[in-house]
């Protein structure tokens, strides 16, 4: 509900912004059209003539594409037209997101065209990568594999959607592996995935489309998931995002040796930006990533720090790969330059666009977006018996606890202040809620972030805990991530799993011991082990109804 | 030093090396072994060294070096001083002709060389440190020549000097000539004497002069009007000719003629007289260090790069650059490159046929002034790349590279092999940008997906053509319900999984996933009996009655399959029939494609219907039995 005031404003600055003629944009060769549009909010953009590419992905000439809730830059290298006007705004509007048009050209919150990009640099790392690629066809050694690294906001993801990009324009088959738990790819935030991109990205939608039922105008991708339902990788030590990147790896490289055309390709993994961020912990995160997934190329994007790291610790030297010796692989470390265009996201936008995500996976890309080829999802309700259901909680604190104060400052107080209401108080679980006095054995030290140098191997002691009757009310509004993994199995297994899909509880009777879920496939809910996101990605409240 | 005793060590030594194909340990060592029992006729043994380096193939060098390091660092003196003597030739010739992964292995053999040899008293580095210097800067400076000669199409970086085509790396300033193209049969190296050879004739000095002139006039003339393509052939021409000059020695006939042309060009070109030509060959005396050969980075086509000196043209460009303060041509690069017909970077010969040759050379040539067998470095139809060496394009200091050497590794497509490091990534390469743009200009006009131009990229095209039409077909009738994210995968599927792209096979991938869900059935609350097919869209098919019982079929809804279906049935050999009716027919049991024994009941969908079909493969697998709603 916006207020009375802002109401009538709106309307009236849609009317205008619709009525308005299209704006015209000429980009000269070697220059891009930077543009933000807020959520709710919608543009359509058309290439009138020449050759345009957003994040590496060519438009098609002639074709409406429609953005929305997008920070994003039309990139030309031999000049083009576009014609850019306003969407209609989408009515369905959300609590708490209102469709705010700005002032620039259909309606922009922000836009302009710049002529300083860092393109250059973005297409030789993908003519470097295809130097390296043409090599592993006659040689049998594998093709190289990408790390991006740099800060938040010095546009990894971008690099890793143009190199995705340019790689299958050309035929190949990259795998492309996300690391941040803070943006999904292909699946909700608060998961690790690996995805093969032999078709074209989605223009509109940056990555494209999981599998669905029906069809969709731009090839599905097939994503591998897992589920890391905390927001920095440094939680607990590293200790649970560790192996899992380790499980994400193995199968990669399983695939890698299966899939010609992924081996010859390579892989390209995107990192979140506190890896970058030099804190204590990090730099161990990133060796293991590097030696997990045998990494060939570094990229550093936006940090000399980093980058002057990265040089001394990896430049040169062998990678983890066991073919190295025999092909003398060693890794190179590259620097990139941040693009211009980069802008911040606030914590507003990234909350936001982190439920859009969720929702997206729910209710389909219409949700967002008004385009005409978004695809409308109806997912199924449904109610489970809560005993039936086996679920794992991780029972972690963050390691940096001011990072999670900042990134869900609600969440404990309201478990705790939702447990009297529990009709069993006496059997509720302290693992679940309690904070302050963890379980000994198994959360033990790594709840002390000064205790981050104690080796929490971690592996005779997974953080995750079985979630026993009655439910918990605070499971109201978070995600369920269904594994792959059986009811009995152990914690280890649970937690190395690959992910079925995600339920979202929508409310929880704990008197009789039921929750109301919304899952994306009617039908029984599969009968498996379910780790509950109960830390992350944070809670999207009202999506049912 | 060989006197005769050591004749017969000598010949066995070689005789040794040239066994030595491979790095094998046992026998560097036993090398090393035989050098050091023979420290007497070091000298001998290291001249033999040195030859056996310079002869052998490329891909034995690296174990020959080895045998040097071993030596060096095993046994030391004499053999230091020896083999440190015309190390800088012997090392620079080996880098020149190996690949990258051995460049890359003589590098860092070159690093341990400049430490002490580890685990010794000793605390002087393996070879004095000039030698490794020596050797360490020329490598330094090929690899910037090689790296300002990738950028094949100069668009320099913001921020670079204004002329996108100066060598950075020290244009020599002391090259009164460029160095004559002597012949490089790998050992006649050892003393890279820079030709001080002084022309007598003074008139080159002021054609050269002249020459210069026109030069800047018609850089100036380019840099108003950079898009008049005849201003930028008469540069280009005026430029090439320079190069021509510069690099060879003409006859005076030849010189003649070439100063006709010179004049004639002078007269129709205003002001090109304006200016005293600065000289821009001052002469200092060149460290021993020789200068990196580069064939610039022009964006003439690659053979007539040959046609320059680097050291020239650096050296023209620069002075012209001064002079021309007011219009620094910094647009010329970046409008060239669109002047240029696009350059397949994969093409083992990039050349652009029309533009390979300009008129004035043709001119030139076709009055005999320049026959190719005198000027290997003009003949841009050989299409000898005008150094191979591995990925790199690599260039020798000091070392001439017009003649055909010491066989070397790949050439062809070296052009396209980008190095992955940062100075790499600076390197504008508009014309790789091709690769992702023209190379491929057929284009669906929904998706904006590029095809090649090729039959292989036409049927592809059509097949790609066809997915966008199934699919929009098919999300029209998909828009008429409801749709669900799938689940995802597990690790053993997705491993084993092949990304269908929508280009490959035909598009028949979906009859054959009816085919299967056929096969197997389900049943759900509606109880599809374990028989069903898709009810088919094709209308003649549609009102064909099953063959056996002449009853049509009957078209239901599916909420499991999201689609409308035909139970009971089969399709057979393309025909549809009921699975009940064909099952008894046949009478072999079970209905064909059924898999369970269910296979005729009078009532097959009230008993089937009830079941719940539980662990099989079929469309309404994970969704089998609707829970309560909520």
């Amino acid at each position: 509900m916006s207020l009375p005031g802002l109401e009538l404003t709106q309307p009236s600055d849609e009317r205008q912004n619709v009525v308005a003629p299209p704006s015209q944009i000429n980009l000269t060769p070697g220059s891009e059209w930077r543009f933000e549009v807020a959520f709710g909010h919608s543009i359509k953009v058309k290439l009138l003539t020449g050759t345009a590419e957003i994040f590496g992905t060519e438009l098609a000439e002639s074709q409406t594409y429609t953005f929305s809730g997008a920070k994003a830059a039309i990139y030309s290298w031999n000049g083009c037209e576009l014609e850019v006007s306003a969407g209609e705004t989408h009515t369905a509007t959300f609590d708490g997101v209102t469709p705010t048009a700005g002032h620039g050209a259909g309606g922009c919150q922000s836009e302009y065209v710049s002529e300083e990009t860092p393109m250059v640099e973005y297409a030789n790392a993908h003519f470097a990568l295809e130097s390296m690629r043409e090599e592993t066809q006659d040689s049998g050694k594998d093709g190289p594999r990408v790390l991006l690294l740099g800060p938040d906001n010095a546009g990894k993801t971008s690099v890793s959607k143009i190199l995705t990009a340019y790689a299958t324009k050309v035929g190949r088959q990259p795998i492309v592996v996300n690391l941040d738990p803070n943006e999904g790819m292909l699946s909700v935030p608060g998961t690790l995935t690996a995805t093969a991109f032999r078709t074209m990205l989605d223009v509109e939608e940056g990555w494209g489309s999981s599998p669905m039922s029906g069809p969709s105008s731009v090839p599905v991708k097939l994503p591998l998931v897992y589920s890391y339902p905390h927001p920095s990788p440094l939680d607990a030590d590293g200790s649970v995002y560790r192996p899992i990147v380790s499980r994400l790896a193995l199968s990669v490289m399983n695939r890698m040796a299966e899939d010609e055309d992924s081996r010859e390709t390579g892989i390209i993994v995107d990192t979140p930006g506190i890896l970058s961020s030099g804190k204590p912990g990090t730099l161990e995160l990133i060796n293991h990533i590097v030696t997990e997934f045998a990494i060939t190329t570094i990229m550093v994007l936006g940090s000399e720090r980093l980058y002057s790291n990265m040089v001394k610790e990896y430049d040169g030297k062998p990678s983890a790969s066991p073919s190295a010796d025999a092909f003398d692989e060693r890794i190179a470390v590259v620097k990139l330059s941040k693009s211009g265009g980069c802008v911040d996201r606030d914590a507003a936008f990234l909350k936001t666009a982190r439920e859009f995500q969720i929702k997206s996976y729910f209710f389909g890309t219409s949700i967002i977006s008004p385009s005409p080829t978004a695809v409308t999802l109806s997912p199924h309700t449904s109610q489970l018996d809560f005993a039936g259901l086996s679920v794992y909680n991780y029972t972690v604190t963050s390691a940096d606890d001011e990072d999670e104060d900042e990134y869900d400052p609600s969440q404990l107080n309201m478990g705790d202040s939702f447990s009297p209401n529990n009709g069993g108080g006496d059997n509720y679980n302290p693992a679940e809620s309690d904070r302050a006095a963890p379980l000994p054995g198994i959360v033990g030290l790594s709840v002390d972030p000064a205790n981050s140098v104690g080796d929490l191997s971690g592996s005779s002691k997974v953080p995750l805990k079985k979630v026993l009757p009655p439910a918990p009310t605070a499971l109201a509004n978070t995600l369920l991530a269904i594994t792959h993994a059986s009811t009995t199995a152990t914690p280890a297994q649970v937690r190395d799993a690959s992910i079925i899909g995600f339920l979202y509880v929508a409310s929880v009777e704990p008197d009789k011991g039921k929750i109301h879920v919304l899952a994306p496939v009617g039908g029984r809910v599969p009968q498996r082990a379910m780790i509950w996101a109960k830390r992350w990605p944070d809670e999207v409240i009202g999506l049912v109804n | 030093m060989s006197g005769l005793p050591s004749d017969d060590l000598v010949e066995d030594y070689k005789i040794s090396l040239e066994d030595l194909t491979t790095n094998d340990r046992f026998q560097i060592n036993n090398l090393t072994v035989i050098a050091k029992e023979n420290t007497e006729h070091a000298s001998a043994i290291s001249r033999v060294l040195e030859n056996h380096i310079g002869q052998t193939p490329p891909m034995q060098k690296l174990p020959a070096l080895y045998v040097v390091d071993s030596i060096v660092k095993n046994v030391g003196t004499p053999y230091t001083l020896f083999l440190g003597k015309h190390m800088y030739q012997t090392f620079m010739n080996a880098y020149a002709t190996v690949d990258q992964l051995t460049r890359r292995k003589l590098d860092e053999m070159l690093k341990t060389w400049k430490e002490p040899v580890p685990g010794s008293l000793e605390t002087r580095p393996v070879f004095p440190p000039e030698i490794t210097r020596t050797i360490e800067n020329a490598l330094i400076r090929a690899r910037t020549a090689a790296i300002e000669r990738e950028r094949p199409q100069v668009n320099r970086p913001r921020g670079g000097t204004p002329t996108g085509r100066t060598n950075t790396q020290t244009p020599p300033q002391g090259m009164p000539r460029p160095m004559p193209q002597y012949p490089n049969n790998g050992r006649s190296m050892h003393t890279p004497t820079p030709p001080q050879g002084h022309h007598p004739d003074r008139s080159l000095e002021s054609l050269n002069r002249d020459l210069e002139a026109l030069i800047a006039a018609a850089r100036a003339n380019f840099a108003n009007s950079p898009f008049d393509p005849s201003s930028q052939a008469r540069l280009k021409a005026l430029l090439d000719l320079q190069g021509i000059l510069q690099s060879r020695q003409l006859a005076p006939d030849e010189l003649k003629l070439v100063r006709e042309q010179v004049s004639s060009l002078a007269a129709s070109t205003p002001n090109s007289s304006t200016h005293s030509p600065v000289p821009s060959m001052p002469v200092q005396p060149v460290p021993p260090v020789p200068v990196p050969v580069s064939t610039p980075p022009t964006q003439t086509p690659q053979s007539l790069q040959n046609l320059f000196n680097a050291g020239t043209l650096a050296e023209l460009i620069k002075a012209t650059a001064n002079r021309q303060q007011p219009t620094p041509p910094p647009q010329i690069p970046n409008i060239l490159p669109q002047m240029h017909p696009p350059q397949m970077p994969a093409s083992s010969t990039p050349q652009p046929p029309a533009a390979a040759e300009n008129p004035l050379i043709a001119a030139l040539r076709a009055r005999g002034l320049i026959s190719s067998q005198s000027a290997p470095p003009t003949m841009p139809s050989s299409g000898t790349p005008p150094m191979g060496g591995g990925s790199l394009p690599f260039f020798i200091p000091g070392q001439s590279h017009s003649t055909p050497p010491v066989p070397t590794p790949p050439q062809a497509g070296t052009s396209s092999t980008v190095p992955m490091n940062t100075a790499s990534m600076k390197i504008p390469r508009l014309g790789l940008v091709v690769t992702l743009y023209e190379a491929k200009s057929n284009r669906c006009g929904t998706c904006g997906r590029r095809f090649p131009t090729t039959d292989e990229g036409r049927e592809k095209k059509a097949r790609h053509l066809d997915w966008h039409f199934k699919t929009n077909q098919r999300m029209v009738d998909a828009s008429k319900r409801a749709q669900n994210r799938s689940w995802y995968v597990d690790e053993r599927d997705w491993v084993k999984s092949r990304e269908a792209g929508d280009d490959s096979g035909p598009a028949d991938t979906e009859n054959a996933k009816e085919g299967e869900a056929g096969a197997d059935g389900t049943a759900s609350k509606q109880g599809p009996p374990k028989s069903w097919i898709r009810a088919p869209n094709d209308a003649k098919l549609r009102n064909t009655p099953c063959p056996i019982c002449q009853e049509m079929f009957e078209s239901t809804w599916s909420e499991d399959v999201q689609d409308w279906i035909w139970q009971d049935a089969v399709k057979i050999a393309n025909r549809v029939y009921h699975a009940s009716c064909y099952a008894e027919v046949t009478m072999d049991g079970p209905a064909p494609r059924s898999s369970t024994p269910q296979a005729r009941t009078s009532t097959p969908d009230s008993v089937l219907g009830k079941r719940k079909a539980e662990g099989n493969d079929s469309p309404g697998n994970n969704m089998r039995v609707k829970m309560e709603p909520a």
